[in-house]
Formats: structure tokens, C-alpha cells, sequence
């Protein structure tokens, strides 16, 4: 911009209430962009926290043991908001936790994601309990296809050794013993295994199956 | 001065964070679209029971069923009075749960417990008895099982755990003979 050196009074008073007024719309374009980036952030801490307490679980509601999620009151009516909004979520009807317990993983038991392309060998002690069942699912908890229509193994049907233990091996690809097919599409999977009526209960009545009696989760090896 | 703002958004934004959290946690159960009951509700009417497919991959009513249990699901709702279900119980894994529509699991029995192999479950809303409904109670009353629910409408759901992959049909069959309806005028 060129100076009218005729002007020169003019030109001082502007140069002068000019840097003024820029740093008051400055500093009040800077409130109100601080005020949308607060009330964002809010947002999505708020969702986000709310959505992954919900959806994984937290110390508050869940057991966690090695890869095994446990929510401890689900389907309890005096159940915690957390558990509570868990379960209407989900769209399940789960027993209530004195009469049934319900363990979730989507890790193996090194944490990494359990994927169909992967080959997994699950390893467990015996349960006390009247009756189970290992299922697998897809990550929305819909079955897998497969050509043998084997979804899970229950206690009555798990091919077992003299001590009580199994292993299950978790595969697209047929194995011998017992075979759980991960299907051939690509992707994650959920395993599930129900506990119903367990021997154990704590002092509140919640069943009770000891930390090392839930399997094991070995990655052997991927494609 | 400006030094001190950011803190106080700081500040803001965690308290805000923390309402919309608990918000978000509080509203959940009454907005879940599809909980149990919204699934089931599609199925067929209330007060009758209805024998849920197998679950098998792309057909499963709700998710992570378990595909080694057959269920029989009965919406009741109490609005016209107490409602009845009966079934012979053929081994000691059934299980009879009694929810909310929120998925509350507010009563249930398991078949090891019942004393009898056949069940006879009213369940009533909180401002019914079945003295009210009309039933000679004293006569049989140690064979039916009052249920006083804590809802209006809600879902009763039968599961029958199978004892191995030859005991479907079977199980499906004895599912197939409970029953469940008003209990006025059910004799």
C-alpha cells in the first residue's frame, strides 16, 4: 500500500487504532475458536469414554483375565449404568450373573487381535460348572459359515483328555481333535465361552470360575 | 490473563466431557434401537410363545446366540392381567428367565432346582395377585410359582442347553410344548 505523504495526520491516527482493533478481533476470533475446540474435545472425550466403557468394559464392571472379559453383573436389575447400557446395546438377553457367566475375548492371549487368517490352538482346564460352550462369531457377533455347520463346543460334546482338559483348534482349515472353523472370509472374531449354573459363587452369589480354569490362547501361525 | 485461559478451557472442557459422558451412559438403555426387545417384538405377537430358529450364520434373531442352545421366547405383557407360562421340563439344563424389556434378567430357575418336572409360572404386574385373578390358590398352590414383575411388558425366554448334537430335535420338540398366554379364564 502506497502512503499519501499529503495526509500525514490521518495516516498517523490509523496506523495507531488499526493494530488495536485487529488485536481485539484477534483475541476474541481466538475465544470463540477456543470455545468450539473446548466444547469438541468435550464431545468426543465424552462419547468416546462413555462409548469404550460401554462397549470393552473398565476395572468398575468387568473382570479381566489374560484375553477373557467378564462383565460381573451383567443382567443383574441392580446392575451399574455401565453394564446396564452394555446390555441394551448389545441386544442380548444374558442370564443374570448369579446363575450364568458369559467371557468374551478379541485378543489372543498376547494381545494381539484374533483374526480368521490366523491359526489359534485354545487350551483350558475343566469348569466347574452344570454346563458350557466355546462359540466363535464374527466381530458382530454373527456366526461363521462352514461347511461342517460347527459353531461351538459344549461340554458334553468337547473331546476331552483323562484330566479334563481340551484343545480346540480355532481354523479356517479342517485339523484333527477339536476343529472350531473361523470361516474363509477375512476377519476378526470374537470367542465366547457361557458358563451356565457354576458350582463356585462369590459372597454375593456372582458365579465364580477361577482365573486359570478360563483357556488359553495360542497364535500358532498366519497366512 | 491469556496465560490463564487455556487452563480454564481446560478446565471446561473436562466438566463438559464429564456431563456428556454420563449423559450418554443415562440415556443409552431407553435409545438402544435394537435391544432384545425391539428384535423380538418383530417375531409375532405378545403373550404366546414362539420358538426361536436355530441359530445358524446370517439367521440369528440376536447376537452371539448360542448355537448349542434352542430358546422359546414369550413377550408378556400385563396390561389385561397376569400372564401364564407352562412347560414339562425334560432335563435338569433348562433354564427359564424372566427380563425387562431393558434386558434386566429380574427372576430365574433352573431346571435342577424345579421340583417338579412340569413349571407353572404366573408372572403378575405389581398391583395384581392372583387371589384378584380368580384363582383357588390353596389347592394346587405349591405347584405354581407366583412372579411378581417389577414391569408391565417384558420377556420370558427358555433356554434349553442341548446335551450333545443328537439332542436337537428333541429339545426342539419339548420346546414346542410350553405354552404361554393370559392366565384369566386359563383354568
Amino acid at each position: 500500500m502506497t502512503a499519501l505523504p499529503t495526509n500525514s495526520q490521518l495516516l498517523l491516527v490509523s496506523s495507531q487504532a488499526a493494530p488495536w482493533r485487529e488485536e481485539e478481533a484477534t483475541h476474541s476470533m481466538r475465544s470463540l475458536a477456543y470455545f468450539i475446540g473446548t466444547f469438541v474435545v468435550a464431545l468426543m472425550l465424552g462419547i468416546g469414554s462413555a462409548w469404550y466403557m460401554i462397549e470393552r468394559g473398565s476395572p468398575l464392571t468387568t473382570t479381566k483375565v489374560g484375553p477373557w472379559d467378564g462383565w460381573i453383573t451383567e443382567g443383574n436389575p441392580q446392575a451399574d449404568p455401565y453394564t446396564r447400557a452394555h446390555v441394551a446395546r448389545s441386544g442380548r438377553l444374558p442370564l443374570t450373573s448369579t446363575v450364568a457367566r458369559y467371557f468374551t475375548s478379541r485378543t489372543d492371549s498376547a494381545g494381539r487381535t484374533l483374526v480368521s487368517s490366523c491359526e489359534y490352538l485354545v487350551e483350558g482346564g475343566p469348569i466347574n460348572a452344570r454346563w458350557w460352550s466355546l462359540a466363535v462369531y464374527d466381530e458382530y457377533g454373527g456366526l461363521i459359515d462352514n461347511p461342517s455347520a460347527r459353531y461351538s463346543f459344549n461340554s458334553e460334546e468337547m473331546l476331552r483328555h483323562a484330566d479334563g482338559s481340551y484343545r480346540v483348534n480355532l481354523s479356517s482349515k479342517a485339523r484333527p481333535e477339536n476343529w472350531l472353523p473361523s470361516g474363509t472370509a477375512d476377519q476378526n472374531l470374537v470367542l465366547m465361552l457361557r458358563i451356565y449354573s457354576p458350582r463356585e459363587t462369590d459372597a454375593s452369589g456372582i458365579g465364580l470360575v477361577p482365573a486359570e480354569r478360563l483357556p488359553k490362547i495360542e497364535r500358532k501361525s498366519c497366512e | 490473563m491469556r496465560v490463564r485461559l487455556p487452563g480454564l478451557y481446560i478446565v471446561l472442557g473436562l466438566v463438559l466431557a464429564g456431563l456428556i459422558h454420563i449423559v450418554a451412559v443415562l440415556m443409552l438403555p431407553s435409545l438402544a434401537p435394537k435391544n432384545a426387545q425391539a428384535r423380538l417384538a418383530a417375531l409375532g405377537p405378545a403373550n404366546t410363545m414362539i420358538e426361536l430358529p436355530a441359530a445358524s450364520p446370517g439367521r440369528q434373531v440376536m447376537p452371539m446366540m448360542a448355537p448349542d442352545v434352542r430358546y422359546a421366547v414369550c413377550r408378556f405383557d400385563l396390561a389385561n392381567g397376569p400372564v401364564r407360562l407352562r412347560a414339562a421340563v425334560p432335563d435338569e439344563l433348562w433354564l427359564i428367565a424372566l427380563y425387562t424389556p431393558e434386558g434386566e434378567n429380574f427372576y430365574s430357575v433352573v431346571g435342577a432346582d424345579m421340583k417338579r418336572p412340569q413349571i407353572d409360572l404366573i408372572i403378575t404386574a405389581a398391583d395384581q395377585t392372583v387371589e384378584e385373578a380368580g384363582v383357588d390358590a390353596p389347592e394346587w398352590s405349591d405347584d405354581v410359582i407366583v412372579v411378581n414383575a417389577p414391569v408391565t411388558e417384558g420377556i420370558a425366554l427358555i433356554r434349553a442347553p442341548l446335551a450333545g448334537p443328537s439332542r436337537a430335535s428333541f429339545a426342539e420338540r419339548a420346546l414346542r410344548a410350553t405354552s404361554c398366554g393370559p392366565y384369566a379364564g386359563a383354568g
